[in-house]
């Protein structure tokens, strides 16, 4: 007997693709589906917890946050000031019923605010400073209430919950972690949505109080200018939460524009000690009742 | 951000390095078989009759672990089935080599044949999935050398 070994033609056991077109097409396909199921559920738990979570048990669970954010007694004229802004807004905006906001003051330098469940909207000092006047004070108000009033927060952690369902559905055990940025993502674009029908509900509120939106870019171009000084500018749009700062003040003009708000009047002053208020120096944080 | 930018680099090396060392090897296995080629490796369990050969055991084996590149592809898959084709290229080689070093060994101990070969394999990685994905690959068989002097 003769024992050979054939040459064997190349490649009979491995599949002829190339790998670069594999990837492209695998991860194309793995995006769009990990896409469409993360926009379904995060849509969907966004308006499931809407309607599952009533506004009073909203509202109970703000209250306890409020502990968490209240570090500082606010000084009495700034309360009675911020307070007297507040139903003025709340006057032109109505939230839903059950739903109460309070505004929170932090004496810390944060440059920021924001609204969290149950009308709960936490103010920063490093941004109050920062206000130049009492329209866009007004505006940042009105922009955290429409959050509330919308109900942003529950929805938000809602769809969060729905998008990270998604991803874990998809993902979980799969070396293709990288890929849980498309859920990310998805989450990002829900946010902006939101922010840009919260400027708008603002923008509606400030024309019903002072007749005109003048002043209300303002507020952006601190936030827009403080990000520049920070050394970190603008993150590409996709990577943001918020709309880009510039593209916003041109939202915000073009719809003043359009509806015919902007007639000229002066912005209204914020009160000449607004600034002293912020560093008057108070004690212990204010005893729950 | 960031976070992307390196999972980018990662793969782009693995692409980049893992292509280039599959490239190289092919050229080595190709060359290398041919010139081994006059050693056949079979599988038959009866060795022939006709002479009295001295038997030996011959081992060739490999540890071969896969780039982030292939892993990434075949996680994709992990959500669409159908072939790993990342992983098959992988393993063709492994095996081939595997191969190539028994024999590599059967001819420098003269033998003419290597008889009843077989082959194991057994995975490093086991229980530590994320962390390692290597595998070995061994090549065995009985090597038959024709007696010295007869």
């Amino acid at each position: 007997m003769r024992y050979r070994n054939p040459s064997i033609p190349e490649g009979i056991n491995t599949s002829k693709v190339h790998p670069l077109r594999e990837f492209a097409l695998r991860s194309l396909g793995a995006l769009v589906l990990i896409g469409v199921l993360a926009l379904t559920l995060g849509y969907f738990g966004g308006q499931l917890s809407r309607w599952l979570v009533s506004v009073e048990t909203e509202a109970r669970w703000g209250e306890s946050l409020r502990e968490k954010f209240e570090e500082t007694e606010t000084p009495l004229p700034l309360r009675s000031y911020l307070d007297s802004l507040d139903a003025r807004i709340e006057a032109v905006m109505p939230l839903p019923a059950g739903m109460h906001v309070k505004l929170l003051y932090n004496a810390d330098d944060t440059v920021n605010a924001f609204a969290t469940l149950g009308g709960t909207i936490i103010l920063y000092r490093g941004l109050l400073e920062k206000i130049p006047h009492e329209n866009a004070l007004a505006m940042l108000i009105a922009h955290e209430m429409a959050h509330a009033e919308s109900r942003d927060p529950i929805v938000s952690i809602g769809s969060a919950i729905g998008i990270q369902t998604a991803v874990s559905l998809l993902l979980s055990g799969t070396d293709a972690a990288p890929l849980q940025d498309a859920g990310l993502f998805t989450q990002l674009a829900f946010s902006r949505d939101m922010e840009q029908a919260a400027d708008l509900a603002a923008l509606q509120a400030l024309e019903a109080i002072y007749g005109h939106v003048n002043g209300a870019v303002d507020l952006f171009r601190v936030i827009q200018s403080e990000r520049r000084d920070g050394g970190n500018g603008e993150p590409p749009a996709f990577l943001s939460t918020h709309p880009l700062d510039a593209k916003r003040i041109e939202t915000i003009k073009r719809i003043a524009r359009e509806r015919g708000w902007q007639r000229g009047q002066p912005t209204t002053p914020l009160p000449a000690q607004f600034r002293a208020w912020l560093n008057i120096k108070v004690g212990s944080p204010p005893e729950r009742e | 951000m960031g976070d992307i930018l390196i999972f980018l680099t990662l793969l782009a090396l693995g692409y980049g390095f893992g292509q280039y060392a599959e490239k190289k090897h092919y050229r080595s296995l190709i060359e290398r078989e041919q010139i081994l080629n006059g050693l056949p490796a079979i599988a038959s369990r009866i060795p022939p009759a006709d002479v009295f050969y001295d038997q030996q055991l011959v081992i060739g084996n490999v540890v071969i672990s896969v780039d982030y590149f292939k892993r990434f592809l075949a996680a994709l898959r992990n959500l669409f089935g159908g072939r790993v084709t990342s992983y098959e290229t992988l393993l063709d080689r492994a095996r081939r080599e595997a191969l190539l070093r028994m024999k590599e060994q059967a001819q420098s101990m003269g033998a003419k044949l290597v008889f009843n070969v077989k082959y194991e394999t057994s995975s490093i990685s086991k229980g530590r999935k994320n962390a390692i994905g290597s595998v070995e690959i061994l090549a065995y068989g009985t090597a038959l050398i024709p007696p010295r002097n007869g």
